[in-house]
């Protein structure tokens, strides 16, 4: 059950629509995959879009804020875009900080962010 | 006998065409014929895996609404009796919940973690726990049983429904391994904040403990860890 999460471009930015239970071998490849592409097409921002996750646990958390670690030390952004209110609430109530990484409440305002939708 | 076609589609109906609704009960295969009732708890899973993905990718608008219905109308015991969940569908005010069958799940993969989370989400809904309250529950479901996976290797998630002191229903979560426990300085070190696993993990239990409204837990060094911890119903 090889599985790969697709990664799209628009412009110089990259966009990945997680639709899938991250588990801990696909969470790695995707962060590898995303490290490549961004050094390969030069990216400035890095999106990872979340609407369809519903439930982010303090591992997942941490996937997402390795993610938006190593993204940085690359020199571009990246911006977690549709968590749902849901999820919001249980990560306050949780004491979790997603803390790597910037967040916007749709992909249209994250590519607002990189300047490509004006 | 309601199958799992019938229900599921009065429900999608109206949101999802019939053609796409084809598509989906053809990739349930035979699940999609059979009823209700027969359904085990992997079936239940599976289907509803399938649905929640489909439904988002489909449904236009609520589709958290009709997954939460969808997972309602296939919880056992809901297509029992003449007048199913969907006859009081759109008022909002279904008969009062009933208790559940207590439910166990293995868990040893981490596939089974989100099984064990699907289930206690579907479960926490049909006693009649808010929607921010399920997703609440499905995460603690969810750190308990990544704990098992990655600490113990196997052990055990139990759901079962309890009554508090107003009577109203709650959510119980028994979460058992035969693991390496956990020694009592790192113990001191989990609560208070400082300990950080090799996976960079640690944060679960406190995460979980923060979540709850009860939660009570039982380690010892080399016999195992059993977390136990309830969701309160809210009037």
């Amino acid at each position: 059950m090889e599985q790969e999460l697709p990664i799209i471009q628009i412009r110089n930015c990259l966009l990945v629509s997680i639709q899938t239970e991250l588990h801990d071998r696909l969470a790695l490849d995707l962060q590898a995959s995303l490290m490549d592409r961004v050094r390969n097409v030069n990216a400035r921002g890095v999106i990872l879009d979340v609407s369809a996750v519903e439930v982010i646990d303090s591992y997942i958390t941490r996937i997402l804020n390795d993610i938006g670690k190593s993204v940085r030390f690359m020199g571009a952004e990246c911006y977690i875009v549709g968590i749902r209110p849901a999820v919001a609430m249980t990560l306050i109530e949780m004491g979790v900080e997603l803390d790597s990484v910037n967040t916007a409440l749709n992909l249209d305002l994250a590519l607002e962010r990189f300047e490509l939708l004006q | 006998m309601k199958t799992v076609e019938k229900e599921i589609g009065s429900i999608l109906s109206g949101t999802i065409s019939s053609i796409t609704q084809r598509s989906i009960f053809n990739r349930l295969g035979g699940l999609a014929t059979t009823p209700i009732q027969q359904l085990t708890p992997s079936d239940r899973a599976t289907i509803m895996q399938e649905l929640e993905n489909s439904v988002r990718l489909f449904a236009r608008s609520n589709s958290s609404q009709l997954i939460a219905s969808c997972a309602k109308a296939l919880s056992p015991g809901a297509g029992n009796g003449p007048g199913s969940a969907t006859a009081g569908a759109g008022s909002g005010s279904a008969a009062a919940p009933l208790p559940m069958t207590p439910k166990k799940f293995s868990i040893e993969q981490e596939k089974d973690i989100a099984t064990a989370r699907l289930e206690a989400w579907s479960e926490a809904v049909r006693i009649g726990l808010s929607k921010f309250a399920s997703v609440k529950v499905a995460t603690a479901v969810s750190e308990l049983a990544r704990n098992i996976v990655f600490y113990a290797g196997k052990g055990t998630v139990e759901l079962r429904s309890v009554k508090d002191d107003r009577g109203i229903l709650g959510l119980q979560i028994i979460a058992s391994d035969q693991g390496p426990g956990i020694p009592p300085a790192k113990l001191d070190e989990i609560w208070a904040g400082t300990y950080k696993s090799q996976r960079g993990m640690g944060k679960g239990l406190v995460a979980v403990k923060k979540l709850v409204d009860d939660f009570h837990l039982d380690t010892r060094p080399g016999v195992g860890t059993t977390v136990t911890c309830v969701f309160k119903g809210e009037r």
